[in-house]
């Protein structure tokens, strides 16, 4: 036993902190902007600032740079301090942090310029994306140094969850983003089409909100809400339960992203299945959190800190109970592509990330800075001007999303649409736009007094290394239990037999009704039979758990398993679908070479942002929009357009709805056809030329991702191209309007004619399993 | 029951506050964190077990024994319902001369009341394409004697209630119902002849029509 004297590395902390909230005002910021602009859509000032290209910039922004170095300041932080060691590479904590905000640099360049692979919350494009993977290898590499050199034997629940983070968020990243670079400007196209790259995007998307914003912040609740309440943790088991609990389902959870989509049932019934298991493991955190406080009640009038974690988690606990709500397959058949989903993701991103980052903020400044907080007042006033905010915000969200998904689904006496007209159901909910910006600026405003306060006590103070003498353990080169007595152990084996049998339940074909029953009664006995000879034999049991806790690898390769079986048991069926054979019958042909230049145009410009491209098999939506989208419609679609969110109409069967003339004028000023339409114009778009040398290179790269263009087609396709835009711009012309064939403006156009086309051979027979 | 034990309930039991059961420390001590090791709240088991047997029951019905219909089915069905709904309708009213027979849309179209209604629903919808009088713009002049798609009667329903979606031509009986497609068939028939100076004639005259769709 010695006694060592070590400094922890609190520089990268307050840097990260620091630039969490400089980044988090800078995208609430941009936020508001899109939320007024989609009340005064003459605040689209100009293609860089349009409201396609922004929503990318707030949503990236918030989640990746606000809460992005807001939990890395927070992980860095305890994980320093539940190990007992300082980071392990200075370097390497450098290079994370100047890494990471090079990255949100080249985001808020590169998004409002129209680089965008056109999948939300992957937007950035390759180099950026190669540079993300870097710079996470990086935090991954400097943490688990962290652990390996740790001087505390067992690993705190909050650490639990920054492993879960740190292997998940680079699964999910890489295989999201895997596109093919075409080397001619900064352009990629996702290597997944259609309905596969639906299911990869949202297996991705929903994760995203799993292991960005809510597992590392579920750990740094663990960490910081026992210190500022100075109460133990309620349960550890509980902890334990929920957090395997927790990983283990939420990697299953994104199908519910596409709910009556053309993704085939047995995925949407995953999905939705596994979103609504997933209510208690979320609850179990917001359990352990409020239990926390018992006895300790009397500091939420008195500290900011534990009035912020407390409504932190008190939102956490709504958002999670909405969820599964919203997945259930009948609400979001009502709820979405409307606002409501825009007010759910706000109860977690304002009410939770937002309100857990300003109680670490207000934790942390005091600390770091060794100065009391300037004003707990003003602390008080942030407090309240946010909560009001939040509220205002989300109710008038819900009240907006049920009213516009009721005013699209009702169907009149007469079986004709009682709003036929979009822009009407858009009126409608105006009042609630004008709300909304109510409540984003009231948020906006609590955090400024936040930042006013902070900066105050910052002045005021002077930064800190904190410096601790801790005991050296002995070193124990021959760990106490084997690695294949804790892997063989009872527990593990039950819970993998277990997931055996219930995976068999679910994944086996429906053909014989009695294989996955035998199957699921055959791994339940197994599993009561073991736990029964558990019982019995009680004395010299290795209490597994906490020797795993000991055990930092065999922990983490458990976590990783635990998250790739649902990933796997889900794309894989769909990727490795043969694309040669027409998917529900219904047979496509490839984009034509000006198409594909529109379709990179409606890319570009965020288009999918507001509309989908996804009729949903409702007899509302075949009224309004024509019948249901196929999986076999998009299977050259790099990437899948089907939107989340239809702010504008669906798309998906617009081709030849309207004449070319009816698109240029609602293209120049969509307020000339749709009166009331919040549509931003792309007047610009007539006047921007295409840029032609890249067509061959556009195709070629299609092919090589398995669109069936043939060489001719290929070495033909300038030609083929100025044919249609000859074709279009005459149309146009002989109506009396002049536009360049090879305007951005006649490619669009082409594109959106495009759309829709009903397919050669229709059969109804489509996810009839 | 011996004393002290009583009194270390008891003061376990004033430390957990109003959870009521004495909190069992673990013996943790993570920078000066510690944990309890209290026994999961049942009502959280319960509701964990509920949906997890929800899921399986879930899964059973719609896909092991796929007794419950599936997405697409549903949808037929939906359709299907909302169909026959719509030919009983029409058959209604075909029995009380309000149908869409050729005969009884021709008689519509000498209805002024419905060719009124009927001008009321084309300002609103066709004029953008049509021409406030009929006469053209976009799409065809409806006020000569040649036609495009027919030129009965009940080609001018189907027209306006089905569409010409490859010609711009929306469907209207999914924007508004059978009754005003009725109407304003009335009202295009009633159009007929009227030859307003505006875009020139094309398609087919009448009596080619007539010989080229018996």
């Amino acid at each position: 036993m010695k006694e060592v004297r070590i400094t922890y590395d609190d520089g990268s902390v307050r840097r990260f902190m620091l630039a969490s909230m400089f980044w988090g005002l800078i995208g609430m910021i941009v936020g508001l902007l899109c939320a007024t602009q989609l009340a005064f859509p003459a605040l689209n000032f100009a293609p860089i600032l349009s409201f396609g290209r922004l929503r990318p910039l707030h949503t990236n922004a918030v989640i990746f740079a606000f809460v992005g170095n807001m939990l890395f300041a927070g992980v860095y932080y305890s994980t320093q301090r539940l190990c007992k060691t300082r980071l392990a590479s200075d370097l390497l904590s450098a290079l994370h942090f100047y890494g990471w905000q090079l990255i949100i640099v080249a985001a808020a360049v590169t998004l409002p310029l129209g680089y965008s692979q056109g999948k939300e919350y992957a937007e950035l494009e390759w180099p950026i994306d190669i540079l993300i993977a870097l710079i996470w290898v990086v935090f991954a590499v400097n943490f688990f140094w962290t652990l390996a050199i740790r001087r505390e034997k067992h690993l705190f629940v909050a650490l639990w969850f920054y492993i879960s983070t740190i292997i998940t968020v680079a699964v999910l990243h890489i295989v999201n983003s895997l596109a093919l670079p075409i080397f001619s400007g900064l352009k990629s196209y996702s290597i997944y089409a259609g309905v596969q790259d639906a299911l990869v995007q949202w297996w991705y998307g929903h994760n995203a909100v799993a292991f960005f914003l809510t597992t590392p912040i579920l750990g740094i609740m663990y960490y910081f809400l026992p210190k500022a309440a100075e109460r133990p943790v309620y349960s550890y088991r509980l902890s334990i339960v929920h957090f395997w609990a927790l990983i283990f389902m939420y990697i299953w959870a994104g199908p519910h992203h596409l709910l009556y989509t053309a993704l085939p049932d047995w995925a949407q019934s995953m999905g939705m299945v596994f979103s609504v298991m997933l209510w208690a493991p979320s609850w179990g955190g917001m359990i352990n959190g409020l239990l926390t406080l018992r006895g300790a009640w009397g500091k939420l009038r008195s500290d900011p800190v534990i009035k912020f974690f407390i409504a932190g988690v008190t939102f956490y606990g709504m958002a999670t109970f909405e969820g599964p709500l919203l997945s259930i397959k009948s609400v979001s058949g009502l709820a979405h592509y409307t606002d409501w989903i825009i007010g759910h993701v706000h109860t977690g991103a304002l009410g939770w990330n937002g309100f857990m980052a300003a109680g670490m903020f207000y934790f942390l400044v005091p600390k770091l800075w060794n100065r009391p907080l300037h004003s707990k007042s003003l602390a008080d006033l942030h407090f309240w001007t946010a909560t009001i905010g939040i509220l205002l915000y989300t109710v008038s969200m819900w009240i907006s999303g049920v009213t516009q998904g009721l005013m699209w689904k009702a169907v009149g006496e007469d079986g004709a649409l009682l709003y036929p007209s979009f822009v009407e159901t858009l009126i409608a909910i105006r009042p609630m736009y004008l709300t909304r910006m109510v409540g984003g600026t009231l948020y906006i405003v609590g955090f400024v007094v936040m930042l006013y306060n902070l900066g105050k006590t910052i002045a005021a103070g002077a930064p800190v290394e904190t410096s601790v003498t801790v005991v050296e353990q002995e070193s124990d080169s021959a760990p106490d239990v084997a690695w294949s007595a804790i892997l063989f152990s009872r527990p593990i084996l039950i819970a993998g037999l277990g997931l055996v049998a219930i995976a068999a339940f679910f994944l086996i074909d429906s053909v014989k009704i009695w294989i996955p029953v035998v199957t699921l009664l055959a791994g339940l006995l197994t599993a009561m039979w073991i736990s029964y000879a558990m019982k019995r034999d009680q004395e010299g049991r290795l209490n597994v758990h906490r020797t795993l806790e000991g055990r930092s690898l065999i922990f983490t390769a458990l976590v990783l398993l635990a998250v790739l079986i649902g990933g796997v048991a889900e794309i894989l069926p769909t990727i490795v679908i043969d694309r040669a054979v027409p998917l529900s019958g219904a047979i496509q042909q490839p984009y034509r070479p000006l198409e594909l230049h529109g379709r990179d145009i409606y890319v570009r410009e965020g288009c999918y942002v507001c509309h989908s491209q996804m009729v949903r098999p409702f007899r509302s939506e075949k009224l309004r929009y024509g019948d249901p989208s196929l999986a076999g419609e998009f299977i050259y679609d790099h990437p899948f357009q089907w939107g989340s969110k239809r702010t504008g109409p669906d798309l998906h069967r617009v081709g030849g709805k309207y004449g070319n003339l009816w698109h240029y004028q609602h293209m120049m000023d969509p307020r000339a056809t749709s009166q009331g339409s919040n549509m931003p114009a792309y007047a610009f778009l007539a006047q921007s030329k295409l840029d032609l040398g890249d067509t061959a290179v556009k195709m070629s790269a299609m092919k090589m991702l398995g669109v069936p263009y043939s060489a001719a087609e290929i070495s033909g396709g300038s030609g083929e191209l100025e044919r249609q835009g000859r074709a279009i711009a005459a149309d146009l012309k002989a109506q009396g309007i002049a536009v360049d064939w090879d305007s951005q403006m006649v490619a669009l156009i082409a594109y959106l004619q495009r759309l829709g086309k009903p397919p050669a051979t229709t059969t109804p027979t489509q996810n009839a399993k | 029951m011996s004393g002290p034990e009583n009194t270390e309930h008891a003061s376990a039991k004033a430390q957990a506050g109003a959870g009521g059961t004495a909190d069992v420390e673990t013996g943790h001590d993570y920078d000066g964190i510690r944990e309890f090791d209290n026994p999961l709240p049942r009502w959280w088991l319960t509701t964990f077990y509920g949906t997890v047997i929800f899921a399986i029951g879930y899964w059973f019905y719609y896909h092991t024994a796929a007794t419950g219909d599936s997405q697409m089915t549903t949808y037929q069905k939906e359709i299907t319902a909302a169909q026959k709904e719509e030919d009983q309708k029409l058959q209604a009213l075909e029995a009380q001369g309000k149908g869409v027979s050729e005969e009884q849309l021709l008689a519509l179209s000498k209805d002024a009341a419905a060719v009124a209604r009927g001008a009321a629903v084309f300002k609103q919808n066709c004029l953008a394409c049509h021409g406030d009088r009929g006469q053209g713009v976009v799409g065809p002049n409806l006020t000569d004697r040649y036609f495009l798609h027919g030129a009965k009667a009940k080609d001018a329903y189907q027209v306006i209630g089905n569409g010409v979606l490859d010609k711009g031509m929306p469907a209207w009986r999914a924007i508004l119902g059978a009754a005003k497609v009725q109407d304003v068939t009335a009202f295009v028939l009633e159009l007929r002849g009227k030859n307003l100076p505006g875009k020139p004639a094309e398609g087919v005259a009448e009596d080619e029509a007539a010989r080229a769709k018996p």
